[in-house]
């Protein structure tokens, strides 16, 4: 008898303009916003070939430079401009370590807008001054983007409450559900067909919308099906969940405008209200540690530490007799720089703890955050997609730290080469250290949100039971 | 008549149980915003003015040096925060709050708060513009949406008619039952910010004639949803549809449209990255003169002019030290440089404000959202014009520090050192806001925006009312 229903139930849905109307609607919105995203990750790789092409040519013209130099077809070049000096090379042709996008990267913006995507560390130069921040106009990230994951955490679940909010309570108003429930079928069983049946379209369409549009902007899907299913699967449970939250008001068995504005209220709490509250007391309670006052003391540090600078220097060298310069009868051309190095590992020594005072501030209020995310299934969306296309903040605080971790290569490739007074010649060019980026050390959140996901998903049905078993025909029966 | 008709409106709103709850959510979360905000407003002020003493201290106490080196020491402008960001923090907190002011450098606004928050910042926080300009919409669409339909299910829309209401009457009843409500709630979150705001310490800042003003647009921002609100209401027969459609309409104009245009604006008038930027300026710094280089061709050929003007024939003849001249000299050029290429960015930034304001037509949310931030000087104008104020400041500071080596010290004297009488005779960093004659001025076209969708609303009502059918 149930299948009868539900097939009934089908072929009239077939018919219905509604899903022909959503599906193109929902298409044209994904092609929209996968277009945005697409644009845009395209302009991130386009800046970054730039970037490593004239890095390329710059490292030609030098070599080309060194050769003509080394056999004397050109006059010398006033000291600062040798490319055969290494300093000049540390200083003038630094190495672009970029970010590259991820294959999915098109799916949510996150906050790839808020960050440059590649770094050019020098030989010289502190670290916490390498600028990631993009230029960009703040109204634009203020207002954000219209990329897949706006429409899948915001638009989709008002989808799905408008396929569904009236499917038990239109049947009510016409008077179909006393002829169907005089059939032997259960009331709960009848309705959560009916509402597995629009789940399966709903998804059908969704999916679809999805895989259509990544591949028209050529996105590579199916050579990354496990990124791709992830996705997938991530949203079909968002949805899941929005269908049983809409299964759960329609079981009150309140009127069709009812339940549309308490299924309103229930989207405006989970997608609007719970992210912006915790955002907003995680900022009174737990303030991002203030940036001014660690400038402040990161200048103190560095003041002091430039002031006793020859004392704690002498000590320096005992520790690290290499730095310390030597008598020899050959003048090293590069002691200025050697005795640089020296002074300013001396400094960093002794800012470090300011920094690392701070990045732990800052760690400890992002983990509480992070903890908080459990509580709405759009932060934890949010999260999951962020985390699938490579554009949670952990990705950029990796990548900073992976810059840094180069920052270091590059000059330690330089120092033992400018100790023994070495020249760069042009075969160096092949030889000189590269980054490579990846995201394999970002422990991944996406296990963790799939499972908070879920968890909605069972704290849903547990509630549609409750509510079946508390008032059963009641409230369905009292037209 | 028309208050009859809003009293009973009143009345049966105020005795629905949706209206209780969702009017006591409301106002609830209006004061938590409100609460939350004034803490964060406080602490953002109490950190900024440490800073500002701290930057303050650490130039006049830098100690004794060559008056060059202390401009590429440099110092920090902090941006104020003004009052009323506690009720609209707009672009604040995408926005840089520090400036570093050195020599030959004009530098961004760096520590945006944004930069070091989760993504979970990027929802929004609860302020109090996110429920006055999000949220409030939304409860007028869930008091409203029924104004008609209801009456016309029931069919209580005919008794009314036989009973020799004209529509029109009747609309106004209808229109003032929910905006009493409305403002039933607005005004005292409006006495409670404009108490908060006068106690705060810095008082100078703050003028209740500027928030009276903010409320005034929100007000006629939600006039705006009232009047779409009962259209919508008139032209369907189902309460339902009604429902869908106007929650159609909000998730448009209030969510939708704002990314569009910035989809749109973005490819329209992108902006450049920053790498880019700043290769482009290095570029034409190449070109000219460089004060650290008197090698550099420009340089040679300004020092062959100076020479001849003096009627001396070496710099060390010259009366005052021609590297701190040279180094003043190569100050104005890359001042000049920056001024140009920041006069682009600013008008791609014009550009896009510019779109901005033509979808504005499709979406009375955007010019609610830019005149709310201009008056809480919020908006990205603003930081403009700090940043133009702490550049002004920073070439005023670079001359002083070139000008006193120049006027005394020799040529290749590098060992001439200042003290402290030469930093504490700077004067610290003061930002005047532009005035709010000038603020209203740049938001005319958002201000004509939002008047024309309080008219043509009202037409559009009073068009359908008054053909309205009863059935």
């Amino acid at each position: 008898m149930l299948k009868h229903t539900i097939k009934y139930e089908w072929l009239n849905l077939l018919r219905d303009r509604w899903v022909m109307i959503l599906l193109i609607l929902f298409l044209g919105i994904t092609v929209f916003a996968v277009r945005n995203g697409k644009e845009k990750v395209e302009d991130r790789m386009a800046t970054i070939t730039k970037e490593k092409e004239k890095m390329g040519k710059l490292d030609r013209r030098m070599a080309a430079e060194i050769d003509s130099l080394n056999n004397n077809l050109k006059p010398a070049p006033e000291p600062w401009q040798d490319p055969r000096a290494l300093d000049n090379i540390g200083w003038d042709a630094p190495r672009v370590v970029a970010m590259d996008a991820q294959p999915l990267a098109v799916v949510s913006t996150g906050q790839s807008d808020l960050f440059t995507h590649y770094a050019k560390p020098k030989i010289y130069g502190e670290a916490y001054t390498l600028g990631f921040s993009e230029l960009s106009n703040p109204v634009q990230l203020l207002f954000g983007s219209f990329d897949l994951a706006f429409v899948c955490i915001y638009l989709l679940p008002l989808l799905v409450l408008g396929f569904s909010y009236n499917v038990l309570s239109s049947e009510k108003e016409s008077g179909v559900l006393r002829l169907t429930l005089a059939q032997p079928i259960s009331l709960y069983q009848w309705l959560f067909g009916k509402l597995l049946l629009r789940f399966f379209i709903l998804t059908v369409i969704v999916v679809a919308s999805i895989l259509f549009s990544l591949t028209i902007f050529g996105i590579e899907w199916m050579g990354n099906m496990g990124a791709a299913m992830k996705l997938i699967l991530l949203v079909t449970v968002y949805i899941f969940f929005w269908f049983l939250i809409s299964f759960l008001i329609n079981l009150l068995g309140n009127s069709s405008g009812s339940n549309a504005v308490t299924l309103i209220a229930v989207w405006v709490v989970f997608v609007l209200l719970i992210p912006s509250i915790i955002s907003q007391t995680a900022n009174s309670f737990y303030p991002v540690p203030s940036r001014t006052i660690m400038i402040h003391e990161y200048r103190e540090a560095k003041a002091l530490a430039e002031k006793k600078a020859d004392e704690i220097l002498k000590t320096y060298y005992r520790e690290h007799p290499e730095y310390a310069p030597k008598d020899t009868t050959q003048q090293n051309q590069y002691s200025w720089w050697l005795g640089n190095f020296a002074a300013s590992d001396v400094i960093n020594q002794s800012v470090q703890p300011v920094l690392d005072d701070y990045n732990e501030a800052l760690n400890r209020q992002q983990n509480w955050v992070n903890r908080l995310r459990f509580l709405s299934p759009a932060i934890l969306l949010q999260d999951g997609l962020n985390d699938l296309a490579g554009t949670s903040p952990t990705h950029y605080t990796d990548f900073r730290n992976q810059v840094i971790a180069f920052a270091n290569t590059w000059r330690h490739y330089f120092i033992p080469r400018m100790f023994n007074n070495e020249k760069m010649r042009a075969e160096d060019f092949g030889c000189l250290p590269t980054h490579s980026y990846s995201s394999a050390q970002v422990p991944s959140h996406y296990l963790a949100d799939l499972m908070g996901l879920l968890f909605f998903l069972t704290l849903a049905i547990g509630g549609s039971l409750w509510v079946y078993r508390k008032n059963r025909f009641e409230n369905v029966f009292s037209v | 008549m028309i208050l009859k008709i809003a009293l009973k409106e009143l009345k049966e709103i105020v005795r629905e149980g949706r209206f209780r709850i969702t009017a006591i959510t409301l106002f609830a979360l209006l004061l938590a915003a409100l609460f939350v905000s004034k803490s964060y407003y406080t602490s953002v002020n109490a950190q900024h003015s440490e800073a500002k003493k701290n930057a303050r201290s650490e130039w006049v106490e830098q100690g004794q040096k060559n008056p060059h080196s202390a401009a590429h020491y440099g110092t920090y402008a902090f941006k104020p925060k003004y009052p009323l960001s506690l009720i609209d923090n707009g672009v604040d907190k995408y926005t840089g709050v520090s400036i570093y002011l050195e020599a030959h450098k004009r530098n961004e606004a760096q520590y945006a708060a944004a930069q070091d928050q989760t993504a979970l910042s990027r929802f929004g926080d609860l302020t109090p513009d996110f429920v006055l300009i999000f949220i409030v919409p939304l409860f007028i669409i869930l008091i409203g949406f029924n104004a008609f339909t209801r009456e016309r299910e029931s069919g209580t829309l005919r008794l009314l008619k036989s009973q020799g209401v004209s529509t029109w009457k009747l609309t106004m009843g209808k229109w003032l039952g929910i905006f009493l409500p409305v403002l039933l709630i607005a005004i005292p979150v409006y006495v409670l910010a404009a108490l908060f705001l006068a106690n705060i310490k810095d008082y100078g800042q703050f003028s209740l004639w500027a928030l009276t003003l903010l409320f005034g647009v929100y007000l006629i921002y939600y006039a705006v949803f009232i009047n779409i609100t009962l259209f919508v209401s008139s032209l369907f027969k189902k309460s339902n549809l009604a429902f869908v459609t106007l929650l159609g309409i909000w998730m448009v104009s209030c969510l939708a449209m704002p990314k569009i245009s910035t989809a749109i604006a973005d490819k329209l008038y992108p902006y450049p990255t920053q790498v880019e930027f700043e290769e482009q300026i290095a570029a034409d710094k190449k070109k000219g003169l460089d004060g650290h280089n008197p090698w550099n061709t420009e340089a040679k050929k300004l020092e062959e002019e100076t020479l001849k003007k003096y009627g001396v024939d070496s710099v060390q003849q010259l009366p005052f030290n021609w590297d701190g001249f040279l180094m003043q000299e190569g100050e104005k050029h890359t001042a000049d440089i920056y001024f140009k290429h920041y006069q682009l960015l600013k008008d791609t930034y014009v550009n896009q404000t510019n779109v901005y304001r033509s979808t504005a037509a499709l979406s009375p949310f955007l010019p609610t959202r830019f005149l709310s931030m201009a008056i809480c000087r919020t908006d990205y104008t603003s930081h403009w014009d700090f940043a133009n104020a702490a550049e002004n400041y920073r070439i005023e500071l670079v001359g002083k520090m070139n000008g006193d080596m120049a006027a005394n010290s020799k040529y290749g004297d590098w060992d001439y050192l200042a003290d402290d009488k030469l930093w504490s005779s700077v004067p610290d960093f003061q930002y005047e806001p532009t005035s709010y004659t000038t603020v209203i001025r740049q938001n005319t076209s958002n201000l004509i925006t939002l008047l024309a969708w309080l008219l043509l609303s009202f037409a559009a009502l009073y068009g359908a009312v008054t053909q309205m059918k009863t059935i």
